[in-house]
């Protein structure tokens, strides 16, 4: 896939009413720190007209990450290979060399169209990780997997979320999307230290980050909205992130609420900001 | 076969989520965190669907509505991992719900209609469409989406003020395209120039052999009567977009 373009740098979601702005800005320095875009191939995939130019235009303009849905990587159905092979074309299509998807479960049967939480057992570690495996071999790529924000914890659990997905990227062999502010969201959710957590990450296999804002609905209890700013203890976890493993393509999520492109920006622009920072070499960084 | 313990709490986690009044939740979960997936899973399904049918929402009052969704949400498997397929979903599922009113699901394909055609991935080639040629002695290239559709209820004209308590005596006809522009339009139609539409969307016939043929149908006396009308009515119909030109000839 040397021909698709890579991604690195800063990212935004792409969200379709922000797509105006974007092609209207495009070029000036207000949207300079971009590196690339985000879509849900689930939301184009056989999108003609007028959106469908729109995709062209973004995807002529910008290199585009894919971060799935619907895969339902945990979910008891049989793996949607039909699916599989139309997201394959579209990365094709679109040049697109990055597919990330959550460690979760959306099927029961049917599609609920959510992220649930895929209980952490020994087994489940097995199922995930040959359902990956077998992604891999369809869209013949490695594809990395976003560890998911939950809020129910499984009672028949055998082992934490860490254990979990270290057990999963080893088992599979694929890479790590690391989402800073699940982190952040589930640290508060079940009681753990977020720090220690990404202490614990395999960073050999962190391709890929998000970062994004949420709602505080109790002491104990964030709702993994996107729908506000990044708040400062989800900066500092990236921050430790980076000075920790290196420098890694990140990406903000923004779902609701959408504030203008160049208000939002401005958290694209902190995440360029601190990409400078971290990525100068350590022999000149430190004293 | 016995599914493995994680699957088995996966599948009581999805069933209480569903249907939160019907199945139990797994033991040994919080009723408090529970809830947060029975509301979010539930209300974002809702916005989904409710995003490309306002009309049928309003007609049936929030009430109606939610208890609908939520039945749909229980009762219905929905096949495609698309998001925008989601209103595709319902639809399937409203054909053969029992108990709504009998307008509904005109209504809400009409509505879904327009979502459809405007994302249709579908287009002309310029090369192969003579955009000034000949209507009646060629054939017409017609709107690369569009879709041709008759109700038994005046879905067009429907709001909480004016829900229908019969089917009309003759059906309506509607088209809906999707312009040079890539604008949603609709028309309503005359039973004549919809089954010239519809001869037309077979794409073999030239505009004479069309009328001709509706001439035929209508047993006419005089088929240049009809020819004549026929004329202005293709020029109208690519005036308004519907008609994109006639096919040119193969080299």
């Amino acid at each position: 896939m040397a021909h698709f373009p890579e991604i690195c740098g800063a990212g935004l979601g792409l969200k379709r009413e922000l797509i105006p702005q974007l092609q209207a800005m495009h070029g000036q320095s207000v949207v300079a720190a971009i590196d690339f875009l985000e879509i849900a191939p689930e939301n184009w995939i056989g999108v003609g007209g007028q959106r469908g130019r729109q995709l062209s235009w973004l995807a002529d303009h910008y290199p585009i990450a894919a971060h799935g849905l619907s895969l339902s990587l945990g979910g008891p159905d049989p793996l949607n290979e039909d699916f599989l092979r139309q997201v394959k074309a579209f990365l094709d299509r679109y040049r697109i060399s990055l597919y990330t998807e959550h460690l979760s479960y959306c099927t029961d049967g049917g599609y609920l169209y959510d992220l649930l939480p895929i209980p952490f057992t020994q087994e489940a570690v097995k199922y995930v990780a040959a359902r990956i495996r077998r992604t891999q071999e369809i869209l013949e790529r490695r594809i990395a997997v976003e560890n998911a924000s939950f809020y129910v914890a499984a009672p028949i659990a055998e082992m934490d979320e860490l254990t979990f997905i270290k057990a999963v990227l080893e088992e599979a062999d694929c890479d790590l999307h690391l989402d800073i502010n699940n982190v952040y969201v589930n640290s508060v959710n079940f009681g753990f230290d977020p720090h220690e957590f990404l202490h614990g990450i395999p960073d050999e296999r962190i391709v890929y980050a998000h970062i994004a804002g949420h709602d505080r609905e109790a002491e104990d209890l964030i709702i993994d909205t996107h729908g506000q700013d990044v708040i400062d203890p989800v900066w500092a976890l990236l921050k430790e992130a980076y000075s920790l493993f290196g420098v890694f393509p990140t990406l903000l999520e923004r779902d609701i609420d959408i504030p203008p492109l160049p208000e939002l920006m401005k958290e694209v622009d902190y995440i360029a900001e601190l990409q400078g920072a971290y990525s100068v070499p350590k022999s000149i960084a430190s004293p | 076969m016995t599914l493995p313990e994680f699957q088995r709490y996966q599948l009581q986690f999805t069933r209480h989520i569903r249907n939160p009044g019907g199945a139990a939740r797994p033991d040994k979960v919080s009723a408090k965190r529970m809830r947060v997936y029975t509301e979010i899973v539930f209300n974002n399904l809702e916005s989904s669907v409710a995003a490309c049918f306002p009309v049928a929402k309003k007609v049936l009052g929030i009430r109606s509505w939610t208890k609908l969704v939520r039945k749909f949400f229980i009762e219905h498997e929905s096949r495609s991992p698309l998001f925008r397929q989601i209103p595709e979903e319902f639809l399937k599922w409203l054909e053969h719900a029992p108990e709504v009113p009998p307008y509904l699901y005109s209504l809400a394909h009409y509505e879904w209609v327009e979502l459809a055609v405007a994302t249709a991935d579908v287009s002309v080639d310029p090369h192969v469409v003579d955009p000034i040629g000949d209507l009646l002695e060629q054939v017409a290239v017609l709107a690369p989406s569009m879709m041709l559709l008759r109700y038994d209820y005046p879905v067009h004209k429907l709001s909480p003020r004016r829900k229908p308590i019969a089917p009309l005596p003759q059906p309506v006809h509607l088209l809906v395209f999707r312009n040079a522009e890539d604008e949603v339009r609709f028309i309503e139609l005359n039973p004549v120039t919809a089954r010239l539409v519809e001869i037309l969307q077979d794409d073999h016939l030239t505009g004479r052999q069309a009328l001709q043929q509706i001439a035929v149908e209508l047993a006419h006396p005089d088929p240049d009567t009809i020819i004549r009308f026929g004329r202005e009515l293709l020029a109208d119909l690519r005036q308004q977009g519907v008609i994109v030109g006639a096919k040119r000839s193969a080299a």
